[in-house]
Parts: structure tokens; sequence; C-alpha cells
């Protein structure tokens, strides 16, 4: 590639830079100004509302507070106790669903009868509404009504007799599981569509190697998976982190599931504390691109390697 | 949140305040010309004006004579076409009224978060407002209602006392009752004793394993009432009339105490604390329990299952014979927005909807809870609510929850910590203090 | 221009070449696999077929916790097709989200392409943007969105939906498509400028015939996206002619203001599942279809 570029002359290298940059700015630029248009004065108000107080006694009252929700936030138990619960749900969720959207994704790149089939029956859960596929796990852990605890007790299994979504622990475990069920299939297709970007070159070279399966799965497969594991990982920690219908049906909050964006909620809708709850909005929003950025500078992969592109 | 906010009226707000936002004067007058722009342009903006408030202006009855034009009526789910009903009824009475019904939200924590929504951009999108019985103070104080004092006694004499109640706040009616609703309690009669007090209920609970009863202790507002319906009958209250806070009393204890122990001796399931209304009615449904505390809408579904005429109604009882059964008020009324430009035709139509001809109808075709005392009866409701007289007593016995513009703020309090003792993970002891501070606490961000 | 319509076929024979060769034999899997795969499929099948279940039950059936329902009805199929509000949100359901994929998949492969390829100040910066909208709290957005939705006269129309959800769905469609670009090998792209092409025809004739299988995935991630989106579709919009399915849902009526009608809620989840299924299925033969780009990079 260095060599093809040498071949060009210089003096149109140059021009031919300034031409892409412009191509670049005027390629990017609907998306820019379409989110720029939408999204800014929304967000920007919102971060203006979390940097006053709001009177509940009378309509139109306000004072400016500077960073007052913020500090009473990050002074408080309720924010930390809910950043803790959360960060436990988000950590427990995505790694299993990475493991298991990479194992899926394997198995769906396998040539085999069914294999069609199989690729549109993992994908169902996915394309279930948030709100429904709370409802269905709440009412499959029904302790009445529900078939799994039914089962649990008929075959004398571990987790019979429990109240699941009544216990500590166990109601994480519920979520967590509802979680996963819903959103594997999200992982599993990034990183198939990352997998078909492998050639079978590359495999039968590890073979000539006399790497065994597990070994090529290790050494080639996996490191030449990272960019789009990562780019799994990273949305689905985003969502992980901001997750509120699973709890909001399942649990409201209770037995150790409270959420970050639940507490923002509570406070916005619930309890109107305007400012205290945009402020809770955008601590959460914080978090949540503090952690895409160390996810985006310790793993790697393609968007890493386009940040640090930076041409002058 | 624990800041006692608005010492202070003045907008400026207090010295130590000022100190912390000239630190950061750079950024925040960034951010502020940024919000100064997007409040422009949003038009959800709050001036330091403080003209609303509960002097806003009033409804004149007689403006509904005449009224004529379009009538948006916004709230919840329609879930059993009452006011579609309503609706087109009230349009065939007034040809000259074009009425209609604007579902908000699915949920009522929905439809108010889309009221608000709509109240604070000054939207006159709707001009009457579904309001649930405990969003009248808050409503009230934040000067989005019109005083409805006048419309709402006109028509006082033929409603049931405790209806009206609901609409009052700071001495003034800002909305008038639709219907209500009052906690029941089903029992199979083939298994246990008809409700004498709720220390029998519970001792009858524990006696088989088929006894049991459920009811809603899921963290949610469902608790709060389940609760409330407890206390109230134990003569113990969350806050008085001044707005002192009461929670903090032996009746409190007493309570939690009961409540906790008939979660653990099995009185009442331990699945009841993942119940809501639905789930319980589905449990009770199942044949596996002997009392079900639910809504008066359970009746009908009951009596569509195999176990129709198995099971009894009664009003909510006493705790332990020696104070009066007591109940917690439900139901909706309607208000008229302060941003209405037709508050002449909402007149109307209020009118219509408390008339005691329409209430019979909300008890015969909608077997909802009449807010009219007339229509309980008569002799067409009875046949098709046989339990109307349990459920008048209920509703006449049954008391407003605390009535507060920080109602959502007092009830979280009291469900999470109520939830925590039921759940074991509390004692009673922290979560009666706990709900007193955050009761105080919420008081203080008035 | 004539070694770049070479170049295809050619890179095209690459990927049939190995498609012909698939890495393990047509219908003969490892044990092991085997027992992944069912429990795979069981793990995704069983709260469905329970949802499927629930909507075949009426009544006090719902209550009895059977997994085969003892009396399965299609009532509530037929109520919810008898629905004229549901029919109309389904309607307005496939507009939105075909017209939002088909408008995000252009603009973010645009922007993809800039990223991935060209020479561009302040990518970090970019990036970091594009991440921040769809990161912030809708819960945050919600209300000033409606008051400035109002005023433009955007609100309850189906474009004051497609605008804000093609928004919040464009970052995911951007960072997909970006990395999927950068898989594909430069040497491609360089071939065709040397035969004179300019970066957007590169773009044009080698990147996006070559980005199918990334093309696609995207599209699906996106429509689900967009048609699973609640919060924006019910404070955006009050009436039937605007409101997408998950509202619609939502606002199905009970037995009374408490109650969750169970069965119809299944029904309707069950009859929307089903032009995502029609979807993917369209999709997932261009996600196998055009395995070119990894072969080359080989």
């Amino acid at each position: 590639m260095t060599a093809i570029r040498a071949l060009v002359p210089e003096r149109s290298r140059s021009t031919r830079d300034r031409a892409e940059r412009r191509l670049a700015a005027r390629m990017t630029a609907p998306s820019l100004i379409l989110m720029a248009l939408v999204a800014a004065v929304p967000i920007g108000y919102a971060i203006w509302l979390s940097l006053n107080q709001y009177s509940l006694r009378q309509a139109g009252l306000s004072r400016f507070v500077g960073l007052g929700n913020y500090i009473d936030a990050l002074a408080g138990p309720d924010w930390w106790r809910a950043f803790g619960q959360t960060f436990l749900f988000a950590a427990c969720s995505v790694s299993l669903e990475m493991v298991l959207g990479t194992g899926m994704a394997m198995l769906l790149n396998l040539a085999f009868r069914g294999r069609a089939f199989l690729r549109t029956v993992v994908l169902v859960p996915y394309a279930i509404i948030t709100v429904v596929s709370a409802i269905t796990w709440q009412t499959m852990f029904d302790p009445t009504t529900g078939f799994v605890p039914q089962i649990l007790a008929a075959f004398h299994l571990p987790g019979a007799g429990v109240v699941w979504l009544g216990e500590q622990g166990y109601a994480l475990a519920v979520i967590v599981m509802a979680d996963v069920w819903k959103t594997t299939p999200f992982a599993a297709l990034i990183i198939l569509a990352g997998l078909q970007a492998i050639s079978q070159e590359t495999y039968e070279a590890a073979e000539l190697d006399g790497a065994n399966r597990w070994e090529t799965f290790l050494h080639v497969t996996l490191p030449l998976l990272r960019p789009a594991i990562v780019l799994a990982a990273i949305f689905r920690t985003l969502d992980a982190l901001r997750i509120f219908d699973l709890p909001f049906v399942l649990t409201h909050g209770a037995n150790g599931t409270q959420s970050m964006s639940m507490l923002a909620y509570g406070q916005l809708n619930e309890n109107r504390l305007v400012g205290q709850g945009s402020a809770l909005s955008i601590l959460t929003f914080l978090t949540v691109m503090i952690v895409s950025a160390v996810y985006i500078r310790f793993g790697g992969g393609n968007i890493r390697d386009i940040a640090r592109e930076d041409h002058r | 949140m624990d800041r006692p906010a608005f010492s202070n009226p003045s907008p400026a707000g207090p010295r130590g305040v000022r100190t912390r936002s000239t630190r950061r004067r750079g950024v925040a007058a960034a951010l502020a010309a940024a919000g100064a722009i997007s409040l422009a342009l949003s038009g959800c903006g709050t001036s330091a004006s403080p003209s609303a408030g509960p002097t806003a202006q009033a409804v004149d009855p007689a403006s509904a004579k005449g009224a004529s034009g379009s009538l948006s009526i916004c709230g919840g789910r329609d879930s059993v076409g009452l006011y579609k009903g309503t609706v087109d009824a009230f349009m065939k009475a007034n040809p000259g009224i074009t009425a209609k019904y604007i579902v908000l939200g699915a949920t009522t924590d929905d439809a108010r978060t889309q009221a608000v929504q709509r109240l604070q951009a000054k939207s006159g999108e709707c001009d009457l407002f579904l309001t649930d019985v405990t969003w009248t103070p808050e409503f009230a104080s934040q000067g989005w209602l019109q005083d409805m004092t006048k419309v709402t006694d006109a028509v006082k004499g033929t409603l049931i006392p405790s209806t009206v109640a609901t609409t009052q706040y700071k001495g003034k009616s800002w909305a008038t009752p639709y219907y209500t609703n009052a906690g029941l309690l089903y029992y199979a009669k083939d298994k246990v004793a008809k409700p004498e007090t709720w220390k029998q209920v519970y001792a009858e609970a524990a006696k088989a394993p088929g006894n049991g009863l459920v009811y809603q202790a899921k963290q949610y507002e469902g608790l709060t009432v389940n609760f409330l319906e407890l206390l109230y009958s134990a003569g113990g209250d969350v806050i008085d009339g001044q707005g002192n806070v009461k929670i903090d009393s032996p009746e409190t204890r007493k309570v939690l105490d009961f409540m906790a122990s008939g979660v653990k001796n099995g009185s009442a399931d331990r699945a009841v604390l993942t119940y809501e209304e639905n789930s319980t009615r589905l449990a009770y449904e199942s044949g596996k329990y002997g009392y079900e505390r639910n809504w008066p809408n359970v009746y009908g579904q009951l009596n569509a299952t195999p176990l129709k005429g198995t099971f009894g109604v009664a009003p909510l009882p006493s705790f332990d014979g020696s104070s009066k059964g007591s109940g917690v008020l439900g139901g909706w009324n309607l208000a008229i927005s302060a941003f209405s430009s037709n508050p002449g035709a909402a007149v109307a139509f209020v009118n219509f909807e408390s008339s005691p001809e329409w209430q019979k109808h909300v008890a015969m075709d909608y077997s909802q809870a009449p807010a009219g005392e007339a229509a309980y009866s008569d002799p067409e409701v009875l046949a098709k609510m046989p339990f109307a007289q349990e459920l008048l007593v209920s509703v006449k016995g049954a008391k407003p929850r605390p009535v507060s513009p920080v109602y959502a703020q007092i009830s979280e309090a009291i469900n999470k910590n109520v939830h925590a003792v039921l759940a074991g993970d509390s004692s009673t002891e922290d979560a009666v203090k706990k709900m007193a501070e955050q009761i105080k606490a919420a008081q203080a961000s008035f | 221009m004539s070694t770049l319509t070479a170049l295809r076929p050619s890179a095209q024979r690459t990927g049939t070449s190995r498609a012909t060769q698939p890495r393990r034999e047509k219908g003969r899997l490892h044990p092991i696999v085997w027992v992944f795969a069912v429990l795979v499929m069981g793990f995704s099948l069983v709260p469905f077929y329970w949802l499927v279940s629930t909507s075949l039950k009426k009544g006090p059936s719902l209550g009895q916790g059977e997994l085969f329902p003892s009396q399965p009805t299609l009532d509530n199929y037929l109520s919810v097709f008898g629905n004229g509000d549901f029919l109309l949100a389904l309607r307005n359901s496939v507009i939105i989200a075909v017209v939002t994929t088909l408008v995000a998949l252009v603009f973010a492969s645009f922007a993809a392409y800039a990223l991935a390829r060209l020479k561009m100040r302040r990518k970090a910066l970019v990036l970091t943007l594009v991440l921040s909208v769809t990161t912030f709290p809708a819960i945050a957005i919600a209300a000033p969105m409606f008051a400035i939705w109002r005023e433009i006269g955007l609100y309850d129309t189906l474009l004051g939906l497609i605008i804000p959800k093609l928004t919040f769905a464009l970052p995911l469609a951007i960072y997909t498509l970006t990395s999927f670009f950068r898989d594909i090998p430069r040497e491609l792209e360089e071939s065709a400028y040397v035969d004179g092409a300019t970066p957007f025809q590169a773009f044009r004739r080698v990147i996006l015939p070559l980005a199918i299988p990334g093309l696609a995935t995207t599209a699906i991630l996106v429509f689900i996206s967009v048609w699973n989106e609640f919060l924006l579709a019910v404070t955006l919009t009050s009436s039937p002619a605007a409101r997408p399915v998950p509202v619609a849902i939502a606002f199905f009526n009970g037995m009374s203001e408490f109650d969750v009608p169970l069965g119809r809620i299944s029904a309707a989840s069950v009859i929307v599942t089903i032009p995502l299924v029609v979807l993917v299925l369209i999709c997932q033969k261009r996600i196998v279809a055009g395995m070119t780009a990894g072969a080359v990079k080989g």
C-alpha cells in the first residue's frame, strides 16, 4: 500500500488530501447536522435544568444552584447504591452475553442443514418488545401461576420454593437472565458479521501449524474477532448501564435491583424533582461515557484505531 | 435532597449558593447561555414571576350554558370504555360540543408524566384532565388547574362526602369526582370465616395452606395503599392536617410487625412481595388461597371462573375490633386545565358526568364505583353489583391518602421501607425511623 | 476504471471459492456442538413459547400456569386483528421503521466511510459526540422535545417520530458500519485509486458491495431498535393516527384500570414479531452472501 502511494506524485497527493478532507466533511455532515439539530437543544436544556432547583410549591420559581444537585447526589447513599447495583447487573449480563454471543455466532457460522432456521430462531427474543419480554419473564417466575417455580418444585431442583422476584440475589438473577435472553442475539449478530471477515486461509494456516480446534479458536479466531466483540460490548454495556424496563416491571427497584436510570426516572418523573433528576440523568450519562471510553481505550479494536487517527 | 429548599423564596437563593456558582462562572455562563436559547425555544421555561398558585382563576358555573366548540379530555388508558362511553353520551346530550378522549399513558404514572409535560409546556391540548385522587394538591399548587369550587359545590349534595374531600386543597375544590374506588376483601366461604378484624383474618389464614391471604406488596403505590389500609384501621396516620409527620408511632410499629410476621408465618404467602393487582387476582383465581385484598373490579372476573359462588365480599375490617375499619380512597376526578380555551364546555362535561343519571351508568354499564351516593341503592345497579352496599360502606369509611403536593415522594418513602420490612431486609424500628426522615425530607423539598 | 470493474468479479470469485468449501461438512456436527445448538435453541425458544402459549389462553386459564393451554383459543388474535387502532399502529410502525432504517443506512454509511477511510480532522471528537447522542438518557430529554415538537408542528405526526428515531439510531449504525468498513482490505481501494477513481467512487463501487453483510446486520439492528422504542413514541404522539405498535399494545384496554390483558398483549406481540422475522430471513441471506471482504484480506 505504501508502495502504491509512493507512485503518486507528491503534489497531486496533497491536492487529493485536501479533496479527501472536503469529502469527509461532506459525508459526515448529514449525520452531524441532524444530530445537532435534534439532540443539541434538548440535551443543553437538560444540562441547564440540572444546574437549577425548581419549586414544587409554586410553578415558575427556580433558583440557580450550580453543581449543588450533583454534589447532593454524590454525597447521598442512593446514587452509590444504584451505581453499585447497576454495575453488578451490567458486569454479569454483558460478560454472559459476550461469551454466549460468541458461541452463538460460531454456531451460526457453521454450515449445516437448518442454519437459516436457527439464525432466525435465535433472533426472535431480540425482536420482542422490551416491556412485553419483561412481562413474559414476570409471569414465568410468578410463584403461583408461573411455570418455572412449578417445574423446579416438581423435579426438586435448586431454587424451588423461592419467590424469585422477591428475594435479594434471585431477583437480580431473573433480571440478568431476561436481559441475556433478549440481547445475546444482538451480540451474536455483530460477532457473526465479524466472523465473516476472517478468511478460510487463516484457519488453514493455523491447521498447517498443527493447532487443534481449541488452540485455533483461542489464538486465531478470538484475536481477529476482537473488533467485533469490543463493538458489541460497547453497545451492550451502554444499554446495560442504563437498564430501566426490566427492573421497572419485574421488581420496581426492590431487592437490590435499583438501577441508575430508575433512580433518575423516579426523581424526574415520579417525584418531579426536575433539577435533581436531570443531574442524576447526566451523572448516568457521564458514567456510561467514561466506561465506553475505557472500553475503547483498553479493548482496542477498530474504533480505537480510528479515534487515534487525527489528520491535521 | 436534604437541603431545605426554598426556605428563602428569593430566586437568587442564599449566599452560600452564590459563592459556589461564582467559582464556576465560566462554565456556568456558557451553559446558561445554551440554556437560555433552549428555554426560549422550548417554551417550557420557568419565569421567576410567581403569578400562579392556588389563587388561580375560578370557573364560572354559568359558562356551561350554551357552551359549544371542541373539548379534549385527557387521561389514562380507557380500560373499561367508560371514558369513551361518557364522551359519546355527552355529545348526544350536547350536540353543540365536539368532545374527544385522548389516552396519555398506559399506567397512572405514565398518565401523570404526560399530563405534567403538557401542563409545564402550558399546552392547551387538553381542556380536562382525569386526575388521580392523590394529584389534586400537586396540580393545584402548581397553578395548573382552575378553581372549581362553585361547580363542585353545586353537585356536592348528591356525591359521597369522602370523594368530594379528594378534590379539596387549601379550602377550595380543584376538581369534581368522576368515579371512586375502595379496597374489598374477597374470601373463600367454604374455607375461611367472614372477615371481622385483620387479626382474625391473619389467624384464620395461617390455619391451613389453602387459607392464605394475597394482597399487593410489590414495592410500588399499591403497597402504600395496602399498608395504609391496615395503618388507618389501627388508628395510625402519616401526616396530620397541619402537615406534621405522625408516622413514627406505636401504631405504625404494631402494623409493620403484624404484617411482617404474617409473611413469615405464612398467613400471607411470601409471593405477595411480587404482587400487583393483576397478579393477585390471578393467584386467587388459582384456588390456592383463602383471602384476597383487591378492588371491586375483581368481582366480575372471579364470577367468570369456576370459583363463582364460592366466595364472599366484605368491606375491609378493623384492625382488632378496638377501632373502626377503614380503607383508602382510590378513584379519579376531572379537573379543568388552567390553559383550557373552552372551560365552558369543560364545565358542561363535568356537570354531565357527575349527574345522578350518569353516575348510575358508571356502575351499571361499566362496573365502576360511582361517586354519586344514590346509585348504590338503585335496584338496577344492585342487580349488576350485588355487593354495592358493602362497597358503599368501604367508600364512605375510606380515608384519603396523605394530602400533600409531594405525595409521590411520601408514598415512595412508605412503600420502599414497608417492603424492606416485609422482605426481612430491614427491622421495623429502622424502617419507621427512615420513613419519618424521608417524609420530612420530602416536605422540605416542597 | 477497467481494473476497478475487473476487480469485483475477482473478489467475488474468492468469496465463492470460500463458500464452496464450507469449514464443516454439511449435516455433520460435533456432538458437543449439537448439545450447544439445542441449548441455545431451548433458551431462545422457551420464553417465546410461553408468550405464544399465553396468547392462546383466555380468562381464568391465564392464571393456571399451564405450559400447554388446555383450552387453546384464537380469540386473542381475532380481537387484536379486529382492533382498528392496532392495525393503524402496525402500519405506522412499518412506515417509521422502514424509512428510518433506509435513511439511517445512507447517512451512516457516508459518515462511517469518512471515519473509517478518509483523512479527517478530529475523528476522536466526532466519535465521542456521536456516542454521546445515543448515550444521553431519553427520560431527560423527553419533556423538552415534546415542547419543541409542539412548537414546530411535528408533534403527533409520523415524520415527527422518524426524525428523532433516526437521530438516536444513527450512532449505532455509524459505529457498526465504521467498524465493518475498517475490516475491508485497503488494497482494493488503492487499486481503484491507481485506476483513477475518486474516493467517492471507491466508496460506491468497492466498499459498499463488499460491506453488504455489515449493512444487512446494521439494518436488522437499527430496524429492531426503532421498532421497539417506546419512550419517544409515547411522548411525541397523542392519536392512533401516529402511534406505533409498542404504544398501542400498552394502551390495550382490560377489565379495569388494574387489569393487564395478558392474552391480547401476548397475541399482539407474537403478531408483531412476524415482520421482524421476515426482515431477518431476507437479511440473513445477505450476511452469508457477501463474504468476499475477509477472503481477500487473508
